[in-house]
């Protein structure tokens, strides 16, 4: 080592950062003793070594809050598991009941903490697109949902007369119970509209709908 | 732990006490929204430091920071507490930011054997690097596969061994991508 041959990479490296094996290091240590080449090569290291010590530990984001749309996105996060709520046939009709009212439950829970906390400032978007993004989709999502939920409203009603007075009963009662949570919705996004998460609920109330007139004409 | 053994927790906590974030922590992970963006607050510099570092893309590091913090909300109630919360964030954000570098499949990200050092910047004034680029920017001009290794290894400590294991290449792949990302830094803090 000593000789003519030079540093391996690895001796090189291992020497810069302190990594060597013991059984090596004083031949290393002799070698760039005597090689000018290999030497200058391992300060060149070293002093990379040296600047990345001096690396701060973090980092601040410039001019960016990105505390609204994380906010947003663990908002829209809570909603999730209504939307996905698994579809009910006829046997397990009393469960469907008792599922809808507690997420319309849990819905007006969620409107009543978030009208508490004030409105909600419009999120900037991360890359001036997302939050409105975010947005459009929910509102599509609505429309299409509450345009679904008019169509099935029609059918049950021409299927009405064929209904046991009692599932009629049962039908719309469970509807105004999502309607009224849906009226109350509306009104907390008018004095809120910057708020993503009650535009989410929204979505996932008339979903809730929509699965629910699905579930009443099929049982009819 | 690589050569440096700088602290892998994230981030050096404020002067809250222990108490104080332990309750702000427990109150995040029954939900207490407004706890979890005290956390935020705290940790989201390192955070970003280490996305920034990683992906070398400002826009996809800032995306990265929220699909971090979303993932740590996601998975906050499984946090026992037996390491520290900036180190389990951490680990977690390093995990965040090596899966969307696989999703990403990006040409760039060599994690296999190549030896083609065409990736790594020329020492040439094609670049036109200011004199004095620091090493944050010298980092962007890396392929992604060995900046990743070289921040892993050489800013936040962790050994080969530990490299290998989290991004799936050879241990000895991990030492040359090092020893290629170090030496492309070098020449570009040269310059």
């Amino acid at each position: 080592m000593t000789g003519h041959h030079h540093l391996t990479e690895a001796e090189r490296h291992g020497a810069a950062d302190g990594t060597l094996a013991p059984d090596v290091a004083s031949e290393v240590v002799e070698h760039l003793g005597a090689c000018d080449v290999c030497a200058t090569d391992v300060a060149r290291l070293k002093s990379l070594m040296t600047r990345i010590r001096e690396v701060p530990a973090t980092l601040v984001v410039d001019g960016e809050d990105l505390w609204p749309s994380i906010r947003a996105r663990i908002e829209q996060e809570k909603v999730a598991p209504l939307r996905d709520a698994p579809h009910l046939g006829a046997s397990s009709r009393r469960y469907g009941s008792w599922l809808v009212g507690l997420a319309i439950a849990a819905s007006l829970i969620v409107v009543a903490v978030l009208a508490r906390r004030g409105p909600t400032r419009a999120a900037p978007a991360v890359d001036g697109t997302t939050s409105s993004g975010q947005f459009t989709a929910v509102a599509e999502s609505t429309r299409v949902y509450e345009e679904q939920a008019r169509f099935l409203l029609n059918e049950l009603e021409l299927r009405r007369a064929l209904m046991r007075p009692e599932s009629a009963a049962s039908a719309d009662h469970e509807l105004q119970v999502i309607d009224g949570a849906i009226a109350e919705l509306k009104r907390a996004i008018e004095r809120d509209p910057n708020n993503m998460a009650l535009r989410a609920l929204l979505a996932s109330s008339y979903k809730q709908k929509v699965d629910l007139l699905k579930r009443i004409n099929n049982a009819g | 732990m690589g050569m440096n053994a700088r602290p892998r927790s994230v981030v050096d906590l404020p002067s809250a006490t222990t108490g104080d974030l332990d309750d702000v922590v427990r109150r995040a992970q029954q939900g207490d929204v407004d706890a979890f963006e005290h956390l935020y607050r705290v940790h989201s510099p390192a955070v970003y430091a280490l996305c920034r570092r990683m992906v070398g893309d400002e826009r996809e590091s800032l995306d990265l920071v929220q699909d971090v913090f979303v993932r740590i909300w996601q998975r906050l109630p499984t946090f026992r507490g037996q390491s520290a919360l900036g180190t389990w964030i951490h680990r977690l954000a390093v995990n965040v930011v090596l899966e969307q570098l696989r999703s990403a499949k990006r040409e760039a990200l060599r994690f296999l054997d190549d030896a083609d050092d065409t990736l790594l910047p020329a020492r040439t004034s094609e670049h036109h690097l200011d004199a004095a680029m620091d090493l944050d920017h010298a980092l962007e001009q890396l392929p992604a596969g060995a900046r990743s290794v070289f921040v892993l290894h050489d800013i936040h400590g962790y050994s080969h061994d530990e490299i290998a294991e989290m991004t799936g290449i050879a241990p000895g792949t991990a030492r040359a991508q090092l020893w290629r990302a170090r030496r492309a830094l070098s020449r570009l803090l040269d310059q």
